[in-house]
């Protein structure tokens, strides 16, 4: 049998914490936190895989998300399908997304894969936001009151927020098994020093595929899940370049490239961003995107291990001094 | 005729583009470096230009050298505190410091100046001349043909003087040019600056013949690495032709497909570029 | 024959870095490159890799032609390198690092882990085996590489100066390992500049200057050779024994 330790100690409070929380926060304010917390926590974990994990740093995962956004609304409005059977949809035109991408830039060096992925999530942005048939500028809406369960049109909150929890929780495992397999060792190794891996046999180009197509599913997952439980969709708020910036940042804050990183970066961004909008006057006010600019760079300069490097250093000084006491 | 000026207003507004995108492409060159805050940069240029003209009433020869200076020592303060320090480190450091560095300028620039468009007030320089037959505006045929002289003589500094042999040096060989008795981090302090400076004149060209609000940071960041990814990394006539093609092919398309088109056809030429030449049409394989 | 390269040029532009090398390998011979710097023979032992396409030439490995094959390729048929600046996964564990090269043969993390733990032992990295790499000191990291390679289970192994920059001490340890490899059954190609280690471990050198072979043969024969002797003084230093 397993010791149980403090970390495992810790994780299994923080799941049951996750669990009553709707059940304890009724009120619609703090349960509207809880689920846009998940859902930033699903997507920057599963930015993670590609830009933690393997290294490989995009800054245009709007792409995918917005994919995943638009298909289930595009698929009510034009045929009246229930916005759940526009998930598949979503995810296929994600993973042909990311081969396209993946396959010129990965043969290059990192930063054209980061300059081609915003690139592309602009051209994206800009022509939906001139094209018709996808609503342009106006964007798109879903079913106002819902004609089935398999609508999944709810009145209250809590609902989504099981579904939510329920999608995080199959992503972490997923991570955590990708960690134990040889395909995580794979990443890791071709994070670190891309030629060596190489030399040492691993198929650096099909593996970073790999990854950035399993990254893309979930992105777009992510997307549809937003896109249903909005009801709305427009070019800013699926392909816009803030979409893109929050997975960044918050994984960055977390820990890029450790499973529960992107949970605590989530865990301390969306408070704080409900509470500067808060403060501030909502309506996606300009000091919280300055403040996420200001975090980003002083996690660059700083801490590019994020919190979770920052926290594994204080443990070490702290026991190597009781040690020495 | 209409064609025409279509044609060399495009070619003018392009002559900015390379002025600015030979500042990313010089970083890229010396240090394979993207900076991502490079659009930025522009668009300080172009309010430090109407802050100039607004509260120092300074003609356009002042405000040019203002904010050339102050971009200056804003590129060489932004490497001194930021860029030296991640240049060593993981990947993601090196791309978030910029992008960061980005969305806090873009957005400050939001809180203070509104998301409004604002322009120069009009100087001697407004009004409009007949080049035979086609009427051009003077403010953007001054900013063109300063652009594109300016260009060249980063070129020449680049290629002929000896600090910009200094500057090579370090770029092709850091150890090398150590033993050589050059100072790496001097040179690449310069380099930013040399690199903000050009933003930041571009911007101020551009000021005085468009209009701007705080988003065309974005916009021509964005354009600034498809003219390098056109024109070579690292290449400054590379930049120049690519910007040149860049703008001619923006004014193109939004005369004839409408004004909404110019950045798609941009951006889908990029995406189009990194599949069949990655390394630029200009670049060394 | 395992290994024979014919003919092998690498051009970077206009300048000709090995210009017409060849190189023919037995199952089981210990071969050394030696040459000044700049003489081309990393640039050769690259192009053995898969690293760098050839300009010109073919390289054939146990009857199969390598020579448009990708890195990767390479590995998986059976050659291993290290690099001459130590070239660790340096936010992994020792074992770790050693697990990515058993991979290769192992699909499954337990036997990879079970085999990267046997090649620790044999390469005495036990005592680190749950280090991070990055706290190991350049020979550690040269071992590491050694180890790596090693669980990757290969029929030929490159080592790029891997026994360069050690203590007198480390190198006696360095040799032995070396030799233990040997005796497994893998056939090894050394780049290396002290001629002691040449002239210890090897039966047989390749003298590269300035992108030629210019002397082949015996180590004890070969340093006597005018034309090597020439090579050398023209670089300021003759090559040392011991």
């Amino acid at each position: 049998m397993k010791r149980l330790s403090p970390t495992r100690l810790g994780i299994a409070v923080f799941a049951v914490g996750l669990l009553l929380y709707p059940l304890v926060f009724t009120n619609p304010f703090y349960l509207d936190i809880g689920v846009t917390f998940l859902l930033a926590a699903i997507s920057a974990s599963a930015w993670n895989i590609v830009g933690g994990y393997a290294g490989q740093i995009s800054v245009g995962h709007s792409m995918f998300f917005g994919l995943g956004a638009y298909a289930p609304l595009l698929f009510y409005q034009l045929l009246g399908w229930p916005p759940m059977a526009g998930i598949p949809i979503g995810i296929a035109a994600s993973v042909v997304l990311a081969i396209i991408i993946g396959m010129p830039t990965f043969r290059l060096t990192g930063h054209y894969f980061s300059m081609a992925t915003i690139a592309v999530a602009e051209l994206i942005r800009i022509f939906t936001g001139t094209w018709d048939f996808v609503g342009a500028a106006i964007g798109l809406q879903g079913p106002a009151t819902a004609r089935g369960w398999w609508d999944l049109t709810f009145r209250g909150e809590t609902p989504y927020y099981y579904i939510f929890l329920g999608v995080l929780a199959a992503l972490l495992f997923i991570t955590h098994t990708i960690e134990r397999r040889r395909f995580g060792y794979y990443l890791r190794a071709i994070k670190a020093r891309e030629r060596a891996a190489r030399s040492l046999g691993v198929p650096v180009l099909q593996i970073k595929m790999q990854a950035l197509m399993l990254s893309a599913i979930f992105t777009s997952l992510a997307g549809s899940l937003y896109a249903i439980k909005t009801g709305f969709i427009d070019p800013e708020s699926g392909f816009g370049i803030l979409v893109s910036v929050q997975m960044v940042i918050i994984a960055a804050l977390g820990g890029a490239g450790t499973l529960f990183g992107p949970v605590f970066g989530a865990l301390i961004l969306i408070p704080l961003q409900s509470a500067t909008n808060t403060w501030f006057g909502g309506g996606g006010s300009g000091l919280t995107y300055i403040l996420y600019g200001g975090i980003i760079v002083l996690i660059a300069r700083f801490e590019p291990g994020g919190l979770f490097e920052l926290w594994h250093r204080v443990i070490a000084k702290y026991r190597s001094r009781r040690d020495a006491a | 005729m209409l064609l025409v000026q279509v044609v060399v207003g495009g070619l003018l507004l392009g002559a900015i583009y390379a002025l600015f995108s030979s500042g990313l492409t010089l970083i890229w060159g010396m240090m394979n470096f993207i900076n991502f805050a490079h659009g930025e940069f522009v668009m300080l240029g172009m309010y430090a230009a109407l802050l100039v003209v607004v509260w120092l009433g300074g003609g356009p020869a002042v405000f040019g050298l203002a904010v050339a200076l102050l971009l200056f020592f804003l590129g060489v303060a932004v490497y001194a505190s930021l860029i030296r320090h991640v240049l060593r480190g993981p990947m993601l450091a090196q791309i978030l410091s910029t992008f960061g560095l980005a969305l806090l300028l873009r957005y400050t620039a939001f809180w203070i100046f509104s998301a409004n468009f604002v322009s120069l007030p009009e100087t001697w320089l407004s009004g409009s001349v007949d080049v035979g037959g086609i009427w051009l505006p003077i403010p953007q045929l001054i900013a063109g043909l300063l652009a594109i002289t300016l260009t060249i003589v980063l070129h020449l500094l680049l290629t002929r003087t000896t600090v910009g042999s200094r500057l090579l040096a370090v770029s092709e060989d850091r150890t090398a040019a150590m033993l050589m008795g050059i100072r790496p981090d001097r040179m690449q302090a310069l380099a930013w600056g040399l690199s903000a400076s050009a933003a930041g004149i571009a911007g101020a060209l551009m000021a005085t013949a468009y209009p701007w609000s705080p988003s065309v940071g974005e916009t021509f960041g964005l354009i600034a690495f498809v003219v390098v990814a056109l024109g070579g990394f690292g290449s400054v006539p590379g930049a120049m032709y690519a910007g040149l093609i860049i703008g001619l092919i923006q004014s193109v398309s939004a005369f004839w497909l409408g004004p909404i088109y110019k950045d798609i056809v941009v951006y889908a030429l990029f995406a189009v570029l990194l599949w069949l030449r990655p390394q630029g049409l200009m670049g060394r394989a | 024959m395992l290994l024979e390269a014919r003919d092998v040029s690498k051009s970077f532009g206009s300048f000709r870095a090995v210009a017409g090398a060849n190189l023919f390998i037995e199952e089981g011979e210990i071969v050394g490159l030696i040459g000044p710097n700049g003489a081309g023979k990393s640039t050769f032992f690259n192009c053995l890799a898969g690293d760098m396409p050839v300009t010109t030439g073919q390289i054939i490995f146990d009857g199969h032609d390598i020579t448009r094959a990708s890195p990767e390729a390479h590995a998986r048929i059976g050659i291993g390198r290290t690099f001459q600046l130590p070239a660790t996964f340096e936010d992994m564990t020792v074992l770790e690092n050693v697990m990515v090269g058993a991979f290769l043969r192992y699909p499954h993390r337990d036997d990879a882990r079970e085999h990267a733990r046997k090649i620790i032992e044999l390469t005495g990295l036990a005592a680190h085996a749950s280090n991070w790499a990055r706290s190991l000191g350049t020979p550690g990291r040269k071992r590491l590489e050694i180890a790596r390679v090693l669980a990757s289970k290969p029929r030929l192994m490159l080592l790029d100066e891997s026994l360069a920059g050690l203590t007198p001490a480390e190198l006696r340890d360095a040799i032995s390992l070396v030799k233990r490899i040997h005796e497994m059954g893998i056939t090894l190609v050394i780049v290396e500049h002290i001629m002691e280690v040449i002239m210890t471990l090897t039966r047989r050198v390749l003298v590269f200057n300035q992108g030629h072979v210019i002397a082949s043969g015996k180590p004890e024969d070969v340093v006597r050779d005018p034309a090597v002797i020439a090579a050398y003084l023209g670089h300021g230093h003759v090559p040392r024994r011991g």
